[in-house]
């Protein structure tokens, strides 16, 4: 963030004016290019067509029904454009969406609510890591997960550290951001990970995305 | 002994005719005429007196017979002039029995018949005297007259006699008609009260049915007016805010400026926060994708483990399927709050044409349905809908409600 801004090409997809108009010109004004902001999904299908961009922001209710026509337009953008990053905002916790939405294939797939916005720098970060082919799980959805789990036994015997570590690795966090996050150095974080897989049974991976969703798949199984 | 003649028609019509045959008993007794002749006369008498028996089946044939055995004894039994008089048609005290028929059928049938039994009756009396007279010329004029006068007098007292009988009758039958009539209206009175009630109440089934449609149409505009409104204002303002902090904190700012953003960009996170819990009890969103979607959350949610099964093929209306997700929200709670359980069973199926909600934990047990409690309201709630709540909760548990919901209100 304080090294010189990449300039994202970004395709909002929004249907309130208001919060289309702020986020073309906060991204903006973050030197990034809005290439397009539309209103709603098919819209947005055109825009993303037209323009191929780094990342799609989009909400999930749009018109017609004001149900899920974003989510299953960031889906099907998903499949037709791998390299579009889709990142999906919403106004409420939809755990079964999101993780839905990253089951499928969580490169560059991200599931935040909307009051995210307001973190500006926390929110700008986000696109990026789902630009650059990363995931992004709101933090509410893991801790969510992390009360609904079945597993709960098991999670009972993480340390709380352990437990931080997962939830950050949950929300798609690299080892460096984890790092950073809780204020302890990577190798840190390379031994809680080691040891949270260990404690749940999962194989060790080094892919964030992977161990994404084998971090998602076993609290929701 | 009216009663008694009443409930013992046969008999009393035996009697009558063993009376008609007693006081007839003399006559064949004292006739001066040959075995034959006697033997004759007894036979008329005795069929004359056996019509009454008949009176009461067949009043008119049994008069007919009568009539002819006696214009027969009128033109055969007191002839004046030629061979004489037959025997066995003479006169006999039986013939009162022509009366009795003549009473019977004016009792029992309509008028038109009797009046013409009546002037048979007296066209028979009147040849009678006529053709009684010349064999015994020496009738005075006075006498003649008594005699027409006595038989007529006689007949026409068994018509009246008869008459007055059937006018009872009559009067009773048309009473009774009369009060058919009056219970036919009273039925038909209360059958219309009954229809007009029943149209009321289906009325009111419809009014009220509108009235939750309605109510549950409006909260989900008043969510949907609170998203496309008031959140999204909030979000893009929490937004400059944010923007505002993050660019003071980049710049040496005044501190006192850094902090009032920082308070205020923190009060409208918090508020966005406050305002999505309560557009989502007022509408849950996802319940526009159906009950399935919806309850999924609720389970997901969950602070107990939830095993959800929802087979709902068909969707109920939007008013049905937001009740049946606060009921489940509601009793998910208590389950949490009281319960002690360690999981929880949650299923919506549609056995019959409603809908069916299974709340099961296997927690302690005990619970119970107390006016002014959470499962009093979910009940008062369920019962605007002419649904029902059971609620089986022994001590020790598990505890298993379960609500019934038409799939329109």
């Amino acid at each position: 963030m304080t090294a010189i801004p990449e300039c994202l090409r970004i395709v909002i997809a929004e249907d309130a004016a208001i919060m289309r108009d702020g986020l073309t010109q906060t991204l903006t004004r973050r030197g990034h290019d809005v290439v397009a902001a539309v209103a709603d999904a098919d819209a947005l299908r055109e825009a993303v067509e037209e323009h191929e961009p780094d990342v799609a922001i989009i909400d999930v209710r749009m018109p017609p029904t004001h149900t899920d026509e974003g989510l299953r337009a960031a889906q099907a953008i998903h499949k037709d454009h791998p390299r579009v990053g889709v990142l999906v905002f919403s106004q409420y916790i939809e755990t079964q969406s999101a993780t839905e939405l990253l089951a499928a294939a969580p490169a560059g797939v991200g599931y935040l609510l909307k009051d995210r916005v307001a973190d500006v720098s926390d929110f700008i970060d986000a696109i990026t890591r789902v630009a650059h082919g990363g995931t992004v799980l709101d933090p509410e959805v893991v801790r969510q997960l992390l009360t609904a789990s079945r597993r709960g036994d098991t999670l009972a015997a993480l340390t709380p550290r352990e437990r931080e570590v997962l939830s950050l690795l949950a929300q798609g966090r690299s080892n460096a951001a984890i790092a950073s996050a809780l204020f302890i150095s990577p190798k840190v974080v390379e031994k809680h990970i080691a040891n949270i897989f260990d404690k749940l049974g999962l194989a060790p991976d080094d892919n964030d995305n992977r161990r994404v969703i084998a971090a998602l798949r076993y609290l929701e199984s | 002994m009216n009663a008694w003649l009443r409930n013992h028609p046969w008999q009393a019509d035996g009697l009558l005719a063993a009376a008609l045959l007693a006081v007839s008993v003399s006559q064949i007794a004292a006739g001066q005429a040959s075995p034959v002749g006697h033997a004759a006369f007894a036979v008329v008498t005795v069929l004359l007196a056996a019509t009454v028996l008949a009176r009461r089946r067949y009043p008119v044939a049994a008069f007919a017979v009568a009539a002819v055995i006696g214009a027969a004894q009128i033109a055969f039994g007191v002839q004046t002039g030629g061979p004489g008089p037959v025997y066995a048609l003479q006169p006999t005290n039986a013939d009162v029995a022509i009366l009795v028929l003549l009473y019977t059928l004016a009792a029992y049938r309509p008028r038109p018949v009797s009046i013409a039994g009546l002037v048979i009756c007296l066209l028979g009396s009147a040849v009678a005297i006529a053709r009684w007279s010349p064999a015994h010329g020496a009738h005075p004029t006075g006498a003649l007259f008594a005699a027409a006068a006595g038989l007529g007098g006689v007949t026409l007292a068994a018509w009246v006699l008869g008459d007055s009988v059937a006018y009872r009758y009559r009067r009773v039958y048309y009473a009774s008609l009369e009060e058919r009539a009056a219970r036919a209206e009273a039925e038909r009175d209360a059958q219309a009260r009954i229809a007009a009630a029943a149209e009321r109440a289906h009325e009111l089934q419809d009014r009220r049915a509108r009235a939750v449609d309605e109510s549950a149409a409006r909260l989900r505009r008043i969510e949907r007016d609170l998203h496309d409104g008031a959140q999204v204002r909030l979000a893009a303002l929490a937004m400059t805010l944010g923007e505002i902090k993050e660019n003071l904190e980049q710049s040496p700012a005044d501190h006192h400026t850094l902090d009032l953003v920082g308070a205020a960009h923190q009060n409208a996170k918090d508020t966005l926060a406050e305002l999505r819990d309560l557009a989502r009890g007022i509408h849950p969103p996802v319940l526009d994708r159906g009950l399935g979607p919806a309850l999924g959350i609720l389970a997901g949610t969950s602070a107990i483990p939830v095993a959800l099964t929802v087979t709902v093929t068909e969707r109920p209306s939007p008013a049905i399927e937001a009740m049946a997700y606060f009921c489940t929200a509601e009793l998910l709670a208590n389950v949490t709050k009281h319960s002690g359980a360690g999981h929880v069973m949650i299923s919506v199926a549609e056995p019959g044409s409603g809908l069916v909600l299974t709340v099961t934990d296997d927690g302690h047990g005990g619970a119970r349905l107390v006016p002014g409690g959470g499962l009093a309201g979910l009940l008062e709630r369920v019962q605007t809908v002419d649904g029902r709540l059971q609620v089986d909760s022994p001590p020790g548990g598990p505890t298993i409600v379960t609500i019934e919901l038409p799939r329109h209100a």
